[in-house]
């Protein structure tokens, strides 16, 4: 008995927290529709923009800080614009296809989204697709039923792009060693494979090692990973290093600090000012990059426009976003160059800071 | 009878132990030059540091008869909160941190004692539900987001040094003064458990619950001990953790537990209760360390390194059991 009556009190409590959840996300839409400004069609031919449509915007999870940076880009589209697109999802990745599937029945002419699992959203998108509604996605190539994807970058691109740095530094001599998060991560492992093709063709005396180490995104383990394989180099043949999970580069450059070999050991890669931003500052990292999911997030409202205007579907595309002005499209995937290169001189920039 | 006792002590488990260390470091230093060198102590120092702080725990936690699974939970739980609250606060102070960080710490050991001790519910199951709640409740309170600007005088802690080091090569390695927490750790822990009741008690109460308390120890009180104690060193562990990666980030430690059990039974320690010993632990926490840190100059490709550390611990936690099945057999004949 006892135990019934726990069970349905639990059970009342869930469905409360959910109704508080959505109760709270529609009085916040509705608030935001009141200073939604009617006449804000800038552009005189007649082209719709984003303030003629319904479109949402739907992350990964609302309660990482990259996703905050994107509910940011969001609103600052939002404030530019006199739009009111609307960014919301669910705090947990594993609620993200209820939360979607929610969505539809709202009369959205877009849906922006930044898949978590593609495999349980993909359903959902289909109704999405059926009803008419535009599907935007974001890091996510391999979902069926969508209009476009938008990639800030290509992969491979990106890890040339920081093999080109080290190449620079250290003169085009010597060996460089690459981390990875996992082996299984596509995105690291083409990342460093980009820098190490990059180098074969461009910088015959820039040996790559062959495997990459692994620091299981742990900056801890990257940090032992990296000193040891610096103790191992007796004869200082190693000139630079090139991190593609954002942990690994403030592993590696504690490492280079701590052994005294900053200027000698030369450190690219990806990780964000809040993470690495020490050691940009002092120069130990020569050249940290990242994209901007605050930029991604408006280029997915500006392809959802463009989608909708049917402007799109060329074989590149331009959106006025920075670093999204030559897409490319390959399948339904557009592909931008919008990383962002941070280092010491332009570190303290107030853009940067997240 | 003295050439007995040899014979006793060169084929002791732990014995088997030094020996797998030293033909592992033999073959790494024939591959390596560079890691027969001072440096190689001072970097697998800084590196099981945190990892001989949790491992010391869990091994009190063990003999006692229970298992801990929540204390990287804990340590992240401390070393993260009592960051956030000094970045909003603009607080900064080195022992306030550890304060704060060991009284998180014995909150979370207690409630691990309640469960365990007093409603019963086993070791494992109780600490697997603390952990997935504390790391819950710090992730829905306190966020993801790593810090890496901690208050400036915590962050100097991590540029506090004993000694330094210059390698052959021109590479500086410096000895951290966070080496003593583990090695005073250590000290105290060994005294206690084989010189007071109270150690003893640990032992007896991990041995035969119901037999110690026929000998006249508390155990619930025993077991109380245990699990407080764990939580706060764990908690200070994390803040150590936090030191040296001069960042606080409140997911990096999860899912360490495991390899740190792993080092603690290869030690020595039998997971029925009632087993281990200090030596045994240092043992197996530096075996397994020196296998993850030293792969690559072992040259072992990155595909197989994941390969290479669970043979170790397989065969490490063989030579154990073997020898225990060895002396079985024996008492029966």
């Amino acid at each position: 008995m006892k135990k019934r009556i726990l069970s349905a009190v639990l059970g009342i409590a869930m469905v409360a927290t959910l109704l508080v959840g959505c109760g709270s996300g529609s009085s916040d839409d509705s608030s935001k529709k009141d200073t939604k400004t009617e006449d804000t069609a800038k552009d005189d031919s007649g082209e719709k923009t984003a303030a003629d449509y319904k479109i949402a915007v739907v992350p990964k999870m609302t309660n990482l800080a990259w996703f905050e940076r994107m509910e940011q880009g969001v609103d600052d589209y939002n404030e530019a614009n006199g739009t009111s697109v609307e960014y919301c999802g669910s705090p947990e990745g594993d609620g993200q296809a209820a939360f979607v599937e929610g969505l539809i029945s709202q009369g959205y002419d877009a849906i922006c989204v930044v898949p978590f699992d593609v495999e349980a959203l993909d359903p959902v998108l289909a109704k999405a697709k059926e009803a008419g509604i535009v599907v935007i996605c974001h890091e996510a190539s391999t979902v069926e039923n969508m209009d476009y994807d938008v990639e800030a970058f290509d992969t491979l691109e990106y890890g040339a792009h920081l093999m080109e740095k080290i190449n620079e530094l250290s003169d085009g001599k010597g060996r460089v060693i690459q981390t990875v998060g996992a082996l299984t991560s596509q995105s690291h492992v083409e990342e460093a494979q980009g820098g190490k093709e990059w180098a074969e063709k461009n910088a015959p005396d820039l040996k790559v090692d062959d495997q990459p180490i692994v620091s299981d995104d742990n900056q801890d383990t990257a940090y032992s990973k990296v000193k040891e394989a610096l103790t191992a180099d007796t004869k200082h043949e190693i000139v630079g290093i090139q991190c593609a999970a954002m942990s690994e580069t403030p592993g590696a450059a504690q490492a280079v600090e701590e052994l005294g070999l900053q200027g000698k050991v030369h450190i690219a890669g990806t990780s964000l000012m809040s993470v690495c931003g020490e050691y940009v500052e002092d120069g130990t990292v020569e050249l940290m990059s990242f994209w901007d999911p605050a930029l991604a997030g408006q280029a997915m409202i500006e392809l959802a426009v463009a989608t909708l205007n049917g402007t799109v579907g060329e074989d590149t595309l331009s959106l006025p976003v920075e670093g999204y002005e030559n897409l490319t499209l390959e399948g339904k995937v557009y592909t931008g160059s919008a990383w962002i290169d941070v280092d010491k001189d332009n570190c303290n920039d107030e853009a940067y800071d997240f | 009878m003295k050439q007995s006792k040899w014979k006793e002590i060169l084929t002791s488990n732990q014995m088997f132990i030094v020996y797998i260390i030293v033909v592992l470091c033999i073959a790494i230093s024939m591959k390596t030059p560079a890691f027969a060198e001072v440096s190689t102590i001072i970097t697998l120092a800084r590196a099981l540091l945190v990892t001989l702080c949790f491992a010391i725990c869990e091994m009190v936690v063990i003999i006692s008869g229970g298992i801990d699974v929540s204390f990287p939970a804990i340590a992240c739980a401390s070393l993260y909160i009592p960051i956030c609250v000094f970045k909003e606060n603009d607080i900064d102070n080195v022992v306030l941190a550890f304060v704060f960080a060991a009284a998180i710490g014995l909150v979370i050991g207690i409630i691990n004692a309640v469960l365990i001790s007093l409603l019963q519910i086993p070791p494992l199951i109780a600490t697997l539900g603390v952990s997935s709640i504390t790391q819950g409740m710090l992730l829905t309170f306190f966020g993801t987001r790593q810090i890496s600007r901690l208050p400036s005088t915590i962050a100097a802690l991590n540029k506090v040094y004993l000694f330094t080091y210059q390698s052959k090569a021109g590479n500086n390695y410096s000895m951290t003064a966070l080496i003593l927490v583990p090695i005073i750790l250590y000290i105290v822990i060994y005294i206690v458990l084989k010189y007071t009741m109270l150690g003893r008690g640990i032992y007896a109460i991990g041995g035969d619950a119901n037999a110690a308390r026929i000998a006249g120890f508390n155990v619930v009180r025993l077991q109380f001990i245990v699990y407080m104690f764990s939580g706060v060193m764990a908690g200070i562990a994390g803040m150590i953790y936090c030191v040296l990666n001069k960042a606080a980030n409140p997911l990096n430690l999860m899912g360490s537990e495991m390899m740190i059990i792993a080092a603690v039974v290869v030690g020595g320690t039998r997971m029925s209760g009632g087993h281990g010993t200090v030596l045994g632990t240092i043992l197996g926490v530096v075996l397994i360390g020196l296998i993850q840190n030293n792969l690559i100059m072992l040259g072992v490709p990155t595909y197989w390194q994941t390969f290479v550390v669970g043979a170790v611990i397989v065969v490490g936690t063989a030579i154990t059991s073997l020898k225990e099945l060895a002396v079985q057999k024996n008492q029966k004949v």
